[in-house]
């Protein structure tokens, strides 16, 4: 009981962190209606950016976040406005087009970081990084908690700006109709740049937060990718509490699945769920609150 | 105030629009007359800034306004209420209204306008926290015409506001736009609903296969014989 309840609350931990990642994903693909596949390289890069803080000036995870976030933000913003954007205005043979583009993107940035860092696992060692409190008697990790509850705390801000803000607000309408926004004054190249910024800029808070978890290495930026893809789709496309709710059930089924299968087929567990969500409820979990 | 001169609009090598041309003075209440695919909805998104013009030239208050994007057109004053209402769908009833005032004063009088308009439509203050999408037709016109009210403006742009709502609605709805033209808001609408428009406008243009072919007072076009033929089957 004390193993299965601790497996829970890891998952529930993870879960929340990869949850502010995917927030980020759902909120480009609300708003832009492409996936970004570069999602997953934004969080590595947000994760190096710290990683040097970190090595070079001994700048705490947690404090180099906020260095990480405003980096990214301005990285996601230039790719919105100097590329993305571009590529709406062009006639293109392919709709996919956008999507395509953010396949190169998330290549560009692999190597680019590859090219600077080599393809070495690297990890930051905290004083905290192996650290448990004990509940009961489960033993769980101090980071853990820690990045929870900054990726809560972070959630929670962005509900606030997308519910109270006028450019919060903006950004909602123009996921929902984009030319009724313009008939509203929004300008909607600027809300679709600030979006992508902030996007990018969660990213880089979710990795900030696993860097002291996870090993850091270019390519990690795949696994991210795939997770937030996951969960986007588990909440239902579009819809932040989704995300949220998906990146914690996608949490729960990882952690179980370590804990009662295998380490190695951990990831296996929420392909599994993703298909099984496809297949049976293509809404996602956001179909399921609107029948209740 | 509005002055739409000679202009062309194509959708990729499809032309729509040849040379219209038309007026809206202040204080008018002017309706566009058109059937299906005559290219109303386009003339107001050319008006809008949505789309490019090939030829010609729109003038708001004496300013070439054709070559600007579509938020500037809003910020100058020009209000377009949208076909089928484009409420967003997911967002209060509060926050579509506050979706309408973004802007300049609209937003410094945000409070005082939302009371005038809860005044209008008392049903809208009862909904103010329900999705905008769970509202009935007839509700998410009121809700639109509201949000449009928001904005303060000078020139309210309304594109069918008839569309799928029953007669009892409709004419419902064509009062309030008269009330809101008395108090002063000029006001161009497009319609297809001829009897009851030309009833309630000043002036009318009709605009059949993207070309002005009729212009002239509301009621004087009513013993028209075309547009008794053509729009009143008499």
């Amino acid at each position: 009981m004390e193993l299965f309840g601790q497996t829970v609350i890891c998952g529930i931990l993870l879960g929340g962190m990869y949850a502010l990642i995917a927030i980020g994903m759902t909120l480009i693909m609300g708003v832009m209606k492409i996936i970004n596949l570069a999602h997953g390289a934004l969080v590595m890069v947000g994760m190096y950016v710290t990683y040097v803080c970190f090595t070079n000036y001994g700048i705490d995870p947690y404090i180099g976040m906020f260095i990480a976030m405003p980096v990214l933000f301005l990285i996601g913003c230039l790719i919105q406005k100097y590329m993305i954007n571009r590529l709406v205005e062009v006639e293109s043979i392919l709709p996919e087009n956008q999507v395509l583009l953010t396949v190169g993107i998330m290549l560009v940035l692999t190597e680019a970081m590859r090219l600077m860092f080599k393809s070495d696992y690297r990890s930051v060692t905290t004083g905290y990084s192996t650290d448990t409190v004990y509940l009961g008697g489960m033993s769980i990790s101090v980071a853990m908690v820690i990045g929870f509850f900054i990726a809560m705390g972070f959630t929670l801000l962005l509900h606030l700006f997308l519910t109270k803000t006028d450019i919060g607000k903006s950004i909602r309408a123009t996921a929902q109709d984009r030319d009724a926004a313009v008939y509203m004054g929004v300008n909607s190249s600027r809300i679709t740049m600030l979006t992508f910024g902030i996007g990018a800029a969660l990213a880089a808070a979710g990795g900030s937060l696993l860097l002291p978890l996870f090993y850091l290495w270019p390519d990690i930026g795949h696994l991210f990718t795939a997770k937030s893809f996951i969960i986007t789709i588990l909440g239902g496309m579009g819809s932040t509490m989704g995300a949220a709710v998906g990146g914690l059930i996608l949490g729960i089924a990882e952690s179980l699945g370590a804990t009662y299968i295998s380490m190695g087929y951990k990831d296996l567990v929420g392909l599994v769920i993703f298909l099984l969500v496809l297949l049976f409820l293509p809404g996602g979990f956001r179909s399921l609150a609107r029948r209740l | 105030m509005l002055k739409v001169k000679g202009i062309d609009v194509s959708y990729k090598d499809v032309q729509v629009l040849w040379d219209v041309s038309f007026e809206v003075h202040p204080g008018e209440l002017v309706v566009l007359l058109g059937a299906n695919g005559a290219g109303k909805t386009t003339t107001l998104n050319a008006i809008s800034g949505l789309l490019p013009l090939g030829k010609g030239t729109v003038e708001f208050d004496g300013k070439d306004i054709s070559k600007l994007p579509g938020y500037k057109i809003a910020e100058l004053g020009i209000v377009h209420v949208p076909e089928g209402r484009r409420l967003f769908p997911e967002m209060s009833v509060r926050e579509n209204l506050e979706m309408g005032s973004l802007l300049g004063e609209a937003k410094t009088k945000r409070k005082e306008t939302m009371k005038k308009v809860f005044e209008q439509f008392p049903i809208l203050e009862e909904r103010q926290n329900q999705e905008a999408g769970t509202l009935s037709g007839g509700q998410q016109q009121m809700l639109a015409l509201g949000r449009g009210l928001m904005a303060l403006p000078k020139l309210l742009i309304m594109d069918e506001p008839s569309l799928g709502l029953s007669p009892v609605l409709v004419k419902q709805i064509f009062e309030i736009v008269k009330l809101i033209n008395n108090q002063g808001v000029t006001v161009l609408l497009v319609e297809q609903n001829v009897n009851q428009t030309l009833n309630l406008c000043h002036r009318v243009y009709v605009l059949e296969n993207g070309r002005i072919i009729l212009q002239g007072g509301g009621k004087e076009l009513l013993n028209n014989t075309h547009i008794k033929e053509a729009y009143l089957g008499i």
